[in-house]
C-alpha cells in the first residue's frame, strides 16, 4: 500500500496474520493450563514480583495472578474470569474449549472454508449441545447429604490431592447445608466465614458450627472462656474521638486541666455504664452466666480495663462482615448506638472460648442456638498451602451451592463431551439446518468437544486417543439398544483415570455442576466465534515520549 | 509495520519479565539441584558435631550458628522451590521447636532420592502417592518404636533426659551444665502436683551478660531486667514480702487526647500553675505511697516530679519500656497493670520477696525475685559468656531445650524415641520391609523413602570424624539382632568403641516422639509439594524499595 493510512507507530495485522495470531495465542494459554485440567492435573507454582510463592491447579487464580499481555489471551482469560464469577469453576474448561475450538477450525480455514461459515456452524451445534445437554441432565436424583458429598468430592478433588479432598469434601457440605434456608430454599454463601489460622497442616482443616474471629480479648484479665454467654453485638466507638473542627482546651491551673481530662473520659464513661448497666441486668449476681461484646468499633485501654473488672469479654475492631453473621450466629440484633440496649437484643452463645497461636489470637463463638452462620476454619503450615485450601474451599462450596440450586446434575469424569461429540457427528447435518459448507463447522465443534477428556487422560499419563476410543466403543455398542425399547436406560461413559479405561461416572459418584457445563460452552463457543471473525488487529501508536519503547 | 508473531506458544502470552519454567525442560532436576546446594549447607551442621556458620546477613550483622532454622531465615532465600524448603523448617519451629535441621536435611534427601526415580521414569504423582503411603506407614512405625516414657514431668532428672540430646547437636561439650540449667529454671515454673498442660515458654526467659564463662551462669526464680531503677532508691530491705503497683500508662501529670494551651495572665498565676502541678503530684504520689507500695513498675514514661516524689517516700521505681516484659512482670508479682495513675486497690497490688540491684559483670541489673516456687510463675537463666556472638547461640540452644519441655507437657508428649541415629537405621530397614509388600511401581518409591533416613547416621558418623562405610554397616548389623537389643544401638560420635556403635541407654540419648512425628510429616509434605510443581512461572522483581520482610510483629490489633 503507497499511502500510510494508519500513524507511523501504530501497528496492524490484517486477514490470515491476524487469525494466525489470535489462533497461536489461544493455543498458547490453553498449553499453559490444559495441564491443570482435572484430579490428576499438576501444580504451577507462581512466584509474585516480592518473591512469595503461591501454588495452585485452579485456572481462575492463574489467569488473576498473571499478567497476560496478549490481546486475545487477554479476551480469553476475561471469558474465564466470568466464568468463574457465574458459576465458581470451570475457568480451565473454557480456555481448553477455546483453545480447541479454534485449534479446529483453523484446520478447515486453511482449506478455504470462511470463517463465517464456520461460525455459524458453530452456532448450530452449540444450540444442539445445549439441547443435549438438557436431556443429558439427572434431575431426579435426591439431594440428600450422601449425594452432595459425592459432588463436592467431585469438585475438590481437581483442586487439591486425595486426602485432602476427604477432608474437605464433609466441611464444605456440611456447611452449605448449614446456612441453606431449608423453608425458602435460599441460600447465602456469604454467610460461611472462611478463616485462616497458620497451624497444623491443611488436613487439619474443621468446621465449625458458629464463629470463629481472628482476633480476641485483648486485656490481660478478661476471661479466656465464657458459658452461657450474652453476645452483646456493638458498633458503637468505646474510644475518645477528636472533633472534626481544630478544637483545644485553654486552662490556668492543674486543677483545672485534670477536670477537662476527667471531661474527656466522661463522654465515654457514660456508653460503658450503659452497658454494664445492661449487664447487671441480664446477669444480675448469677456467676454462671457470661457476658460477651463485640465491637465494630474500637475500645481504648481505659474502657477496656473498666470492663475487664465487670468480667465481661470485649472485641474490639470486629470485621464488618462478621457483624452480620455474628446476628445470624447468636440471634442477637446489632447496635448503632447504646441508647436503646435492652435484653432483647442480646444474643446467646453456650460456649465462648480464645485459642492462642503464636502471637494471633483466634475467638470462637460456639454452641449456639439453630445457627445460621458457619465457619470453616482453614489450617496450614505455609501462606502457600493455606491459599489453595481457601481457594479449594471456596470452589467446593459454589459446585454443592450449584447443584442446589439447579436441582440437577450431569455425570462428569468428561462422559457428556463424549457423548456430545459423539451424538454431533453422527447427527443428521439437514435436520440441524447445517448444510453445505456449514457442516464444517460442526464437525470442528464436535471435536473440539472431545478435547476436554483428552486433556483428562492425558494428565493422568495415558493414552488420550486410546482411552477415548474405548469409551467410543462402549457408547456405540449401546446405541442400538437404547433405540427400539424407550426402557432402557442411557448409559453414561466417562474416563477412568486411575486405570485408563471407561467408566460410568454415575456409579464412580463423579458429577458436574450443569451452569458449569453449559456456561463453559455458551462462553467458550461466544468467544471463539469472535477471536475468528476478528479479520484485522490495530494497535494504536504508543504515544508515551520515550524512544524506542 | 506489523505485530510481531509470537513464536513458540506462551512466547508473549505474559507481560515482559515473566519467566516460566516447566517440567518438560527439566525444571524439576533444576530444583532439586538447587536444594541440594543448601542441603548439603545444612548437613555438615547437623548433630553434636556439626560445624558452625558464619553468616553475614544483609544488614551487615556476624552470626555464628549450626542452627539451621537461623541459618536460612538469615540467608533470605529466592530460589521458590528452596523456599518451600525453608517454609517447611519454620513450620517445625514454630510447632516443635527442636528437628529444624532434620527437617531440611529429611527433606533434601527425599528430592534427592526422587531425582533418581524421575530418572528412571516415574512420574512424580506416582512419587508422591508412594511417599504419601511410605509417610502414614513411618508414622505408625514410629509409635512402634517408642522406648521409653517420662512418667513424671516434675522431676528434673527425667526432664534432663530430654534436653540433654536437643541442646547437644547445639552445644556439644556444654550439654550438662546447660540442661541443668533449663531443667532448674523449668522446675521453678512448673506448677507442683500437675501433670502437664499449664507450661508457657515464655516463662522461662534469658538474660544474656557479657563476660565471665559460661559456668558462671545462674537460674533465678524471678525476672532480672537489664536496667536500673530510676532514681536513687535502688534496692528494697530483705527479709520481708514488698508490694507492687504495676502502671500501664505514664506516670505523669494527666495529660489531655486535645491539644491543651495553658492560658495564664499575669506571673502569679504561673507561680501557682507550677506549685498547683507539684501539690497534685505530690498528692498522688503520697496516695501510692499510703497504700504500702514500695515498688512501682512503669510501662511508660516517668515524670521527673513524679520520680521526686516517689524517691521522697521511699519508693522504688523501674521503668520497663516493652509491654510483655510488663505483662511477665505482672505475672512475676501477681499484680494488675492498671491504665489510669492513682492509688491502686488492694486486689491490683502484686508481691514480691527481693528486689535488688545486682553488679554482673560490668552491666547492672535489676533482680525481682520470689523465694517460694508457689508464686513465681517465671524463671530468669543468666548467661555468661565471652562474646555476644557466643551467647546468642547458647540461648538458641536453650531455647530449643525449653521448646522441648514444651512438646514434653503435651499429652502422650513423654514418649520418647532412641536417638542417635538409632531410629531412622531401624525406619530404613522396616520401610523397606514394607516396600517389598507393596506391589507395583510405588515399591520403588517407598523403597527410596526408607533410603532418604539414612542419611541421618551417616551424618552423624562423617561430621564425627569416623569411616561411614565402615559404621554404618556395623550399624544394620548391629539393628538386625533377634532379641531386639538392636533398637538400642546408634552411632557413637566420640569415637570411643572400636565399631563406631554405642547403646544409646548408657549415653542417655533420646529423641521426642512428636518431635520426629511433625518432622516426618513436615519434610514428606515439602518433598512432595516441590515434586507436584510441574511448573514454575515467575514474575519480574517487583522494584522500588524491598517490601517488608516480615509482618509487624504482634496482632493487627496492637495499640503501640
Amino acid at each position: 500500500m503507497s499511502l500510510q493510512l494508519l500513524n507511523p507507530k501504530a501497528e496492524s495485522l490484517r486477514r490470515d496474520a491476524a487469525l494466525k495470531v489470535n489462533v497461536t495465542s489461544a493455543e498458547g494459554l490453553q498449553s499453559v493450563l490444559e495441564t491443570n485440567l482435572g484430579p490428576k492435573g499438576t501444580l504451577k507454582m507462581l512466584v509474585d514480583g516480592a518473591g512469595n510463592i503461591k501454588l495452585t491447579k485452579d485456572g481462575k487464580v492463574l489467569l488473576t495472578e498473571m499478567q497476560i499481555q496478549s490481546p486475545t489471551a487477554v479476551l480469553i482469560a476475561r471469558a474465564a474470569a466470568a466464568q468463574d464469577e457465574i458459576t465458581g469453576d470451570g475457568t480451565t474448561t473454557v480456555v481448553c474449549l477455546v483453545g480447541e475450538l479454534l485449534r479446529q477450525a483453523y484446520r478447515y480455514i486453511q482449506e478455504g472454508v470462511h470463517p463465517r461459515i464456520i461460525t455459524d456452524g458453530f452456532e448450530i451445534a452449540r444450540k444442539e449441545a445445549l439441547e443435549r445437554l438438557n436431556a443429558f441432565q439427572m434431575r431426579d436424583v435426591e439431594l440428600d447429604r450422601e449425594f452432595l458429598l459425592q459432588v463436592a468430592r467431585s469438585s475438590l478433588a481437581t483442586k487439591v490431592n486425595a486426602e485432602l479432598t476427604e477432608v474437605l469434601a464433609p466441611i464444605v457440605t456440611d456447611a452449605v447445608l448449614n446456612v441453606q434456608n431449608t423453608e425458602t430454599g435460599s441460600l447465602d454463601l456469604h454467610m460461611v466465614e472462611i478463616m485462616q489460622m497458620q497451624h497444623l497442616s491443611p488436613k487439619d482443616t474443621t468446621f465449625v458450627k458458629g464463629l470463629v474471629l481472628d482476633h480476641g480479648g485483648r486485656h490481660p484479665d478478661m476471661p479466656t472462656q465464657v458459658k452461657d454467654a450474652y453476645v452483646l453485638i456493638l458498633n458503637v466507638s468505646l474510644e475518645y474521638e477528636k472533633t472534626e473542627v481544630n478544637s483545644g482546651f485553654f486552662y490556668s491551673s492543674a486543677d483545672q486541666r485534670d477536670k477537662l481530662a476527667a471531661s474527656e473520659r466522661k463522654f465515654v464513661d457514660e456508653k460503658l455504664k450503659k452497658i454494664i448497666d445492661l449487664k447487671n441486668e441480664v446477669c444480675g449476681m448469677d456467676q454462671d452466666r457470661g457476658f460477651v461484646i463485640v465491637n465494630q468499633k474500637g475500645i481504648d485501654p481505659m474502657s477496656l480495663d473498666i470492663l475487664a473488672k465487670h468480667n465481661i469479654l470485649a472485641l474490639r475492631r470486629a470485621k464488618r462482615r462478621n457483624m452480620e453473621r455474628l446476628q445470624l450466629v447468636t440471634g442477637g440484633e446489632a447496635q448503632n448506638s447504646v441508647e436503646d440496649l435492652s435484653p432483647a437484643i442480646l444474643g446467646y452463645s453456650g460456649l465462648i472460648y480464645q485459642q492462642t497461636i503464636g502471637e494471633e489470637k483466634f475467638t470462637y463463638v460456639t454452641e449456639n442456638r439453630d445457627p445460621k452462620s458457619c465457619t470453616i476454619l482453614i489450617k496450614g503450615s505455609t501462606h502457600y498451602a493455606l491459599q489453595q485450601t481457601k481457594d479449594a474451599v471456596r470452589d467446593g462450596l459454589r459446585a454443592v451451592a450449584n447443584v442446589l440450586k439447579d436441582k440437577a446434575v450431569i455425570p462428569g469424569a468428561g462422559s457428556f463431551f463424549i457423548d456430545v461429540a459423539n451424538h454431533l457427528s453422527k447427527a443428521n447435518m439437514n435436520k440441524l439446518g447445517a448444510k453445505g459448507k456449514t457442516k464444517t463447522g460442526v464437525e470442528a465443534f464436535a471435536e473440539a468437544m472431545l478435547v476436554v477428556p483428552k486433556t483428562l487422560v492425558k494428565n493422568s499419563g495415558f493414552d488420550p486417543l486410546d482411552v477415548l476410543a474405548m469409551c467410543q466403543d462402549e457408547l456405540d455398542d449401546m446405541e442400538p439398544a437404547a433405540e427400539d425399547g424407550e426402557a432402557a436406560p442411557r448409559r453414561y461413559v466417562g474416563v477412568d483415570l486411575n486405570i485408563g479405561d471407561s467408566c460410568d461416572p454415575t456409579i464412580e459418584g463423579i458429577w458436574d455442576s450443569y451452569r458449569v457445563v453449559r456456561n463453559a460452552i455458551n462462553g467458550a463457543t461466544g468467544i471463539a466465534s469472535n477471536l475468528l471473525l476478528c479479520d484485522e488487529l490495530l494497535r494504536a501508536g504508543r504515544s508515551t515520549l520515550k524512544e524506542g519503547q | 509495520m506489523s505485530l510481531k508473531l509470537p513464536q513458540a506458544p506462551g512466547a508473549g502470552l505474559f507481560k515482559q519479565g515473566y519467566s516460566s519454567y516447566s517440567n518438560a525442560d527439566g525444571q524439576i532436576n533444576k530444583s532439586i539441584a538447587a536444594i541440594r546446594e543448601i542441603h548439603q549447607m545444612c548437613l555438615t551442621s547437623m548433630g553434636p558435631c556439626g560445624r558452625n556458620k558464619i553468616i553475614v546477613n544483609h544488614l551487615g550483622r556476624t552470626i555464628v550458628t549450626n542452627d539451621a532454622a537461623t541459618m536460612l531465615r538469615e540467608l533470605e532465600i529466592v530460589h521458590p522451590a528452596v523456599k518451600v524448603l525453608v517454609m517447611a523448617t519454620e513450620q517445625q519451629k514454630i510447632d516443635v521447636g527442636d528437628g529444624t535441621n532434620f527437617v531440611m536435611v529429611l527433606a533434601g534427601e527425599l528430592l534427592n532420592v526422587a531425582e533418581k526415580l524421575v530418572a528412571l521414569g516415574l512420574s512424580p504423582v506416582e512419587i508422591i502417592q508412594g511417599y504419601n503411603m511410605a509417610r502414614n506407614y513411618t508414622l505408625a512405625e514410629l509409635d512402634q518404636l517408642v522406648v521409653d516414657e517420662i512418667a513424671d514431668k516434675n522431676d528434673r532428672e527425667q526432664l534432663a533426659k530430654v534436653t540433654r540430646a536437643v541442646i547437644a547437636s547445639k552445644q556439644y561439650g556444654n550439654e550438662d551444665l546447660l540442661s541443668r540449667l533449663v531443667s532448674e529454671a523449668v522446675a521453678h515454673v512448673l506448677p507442683k502436683g500437675t501433670a502437664s498442660g499449664a507450661f508457657n515458654v515464655d516463662s522461662i526467659r534469658v538474660v544474656k551478660i557479657m563476660g565471665g564463662a559460661l559456668s558462671n551462669s545462674t537460674v533465678i526464680k524471678g525476672m532480672v531486667f537489664n536496667r536500673e531503677p530510676e532514681g536513687h532508691v535502688k534496692a528494697l530491705e530483705a527479709g520481708k514480702k514488698h508490694k507492687v503497683a504495676v502502671f500501664a500508662c505514664p506516670l505523669d501529670i494527666a495529660a489531655t487526647e486535645t491539644k491543651g494551651t495553658v492560658l495564664l495572665h499575669n506571673a502569679q498565676e504561673m507561680l501557682d500553675f507550677s506549685k498547683g502541678e507539684e501539690k497534685q503530684i505530690d498528692a498522688m504520689m503520697k496516695e501510692i505511697a499510703d497504700m504500702g507500695v514500695e515498688c512501682v513498675v512503669a510501662g511508660a514514661g516517668v515524670g521527673e516530679l513524679a520520680l521526686h516524689y516517689l524517691n521522697r517516700y521511699g519508693v522504688l521505681v523501674l521503668k520497663v519500656p516493652s509491654k510483655f516484659e510488663l505483662r511477665r512482670i505482672c505475672r512475676v508479682c501477681g499484680a494488675t497493670p492498671m491504665a489510669r495513675l492513682g492509688a491502686p486497690t488492694p486486689e491490683e497490688v502484686g508481691m514480691v520477696d527481693v528486689v535488688k540491684t545486682m553488679e554482673i559483670g560490668g552491666d547492672r541489673v535489676t533482680v525481682f525475685k520470689q523465694e517460694e516456687d508457689e508464686v513465681s510463675r517465671t524463671a530468669t537463666i543468666i548467661l555468661r559468656g565471652a562474646t555476644q556472638n557466643h551467647l546468642d547461640d547458647i540461648e538458641r540452644a536453650i531455647d530449643d531445650g525449653v521448646s522441648a519441655i514444651k512438646g514434653l507437657m503435651k499429652p502422650d508428649g513423654g514418649k520418647l524415641l532412641p536417638g542417635a541415629g538409632a531410629t531412622e537405621i531401624e525406619l530404613v530397614s522396616r520401610i523397606t520391609k514394607f516396600g517389598e509388600k507393596t506391589p507395583g511401581l510405588l515399591q520403588l518409591a517407598i523403597k527410596q523413602f526408607a533410603l532418604a533416613f539414612e542419611i541421618v547416621p551417616r551424618t552423624l558418623a562423617e561430621t564425627s570424624g569416623q569411616d561411614v562405610n565402615e559404621v554404618l554397616p556395623n550399624l544394620y548389623a548391629a539393628h538386625s539382632d533377634e532379641t531386639g537389643e538392636g533398637l538400642y544401638k546408634g552411632v557413637d560420635i566420640d569415637g570411643e568403641s572400636a565399631d563406631g556403635i554405642t547403646d544409646i541407654r548408657q549415653e542417655g540419648i533420646y529423641d521426642m516422639l512428636e518431635m520426629k512425628k511433625f518432622a516426618v510429616n513436615v519434610a514428606t509434605d515439602a518433598a512432595c509439594t516441590v515434586l507436584s510443581v510441574d511448573q514454575i512461572i515467575m514474575a519480574k522483581k517487583a522494584g522500588g524499595p524491598a517490601a517488608p520482610q516480615a509482618r509487624k510483629p504482634g496482632n493487627w490489633d496492637h495499640d503501640d
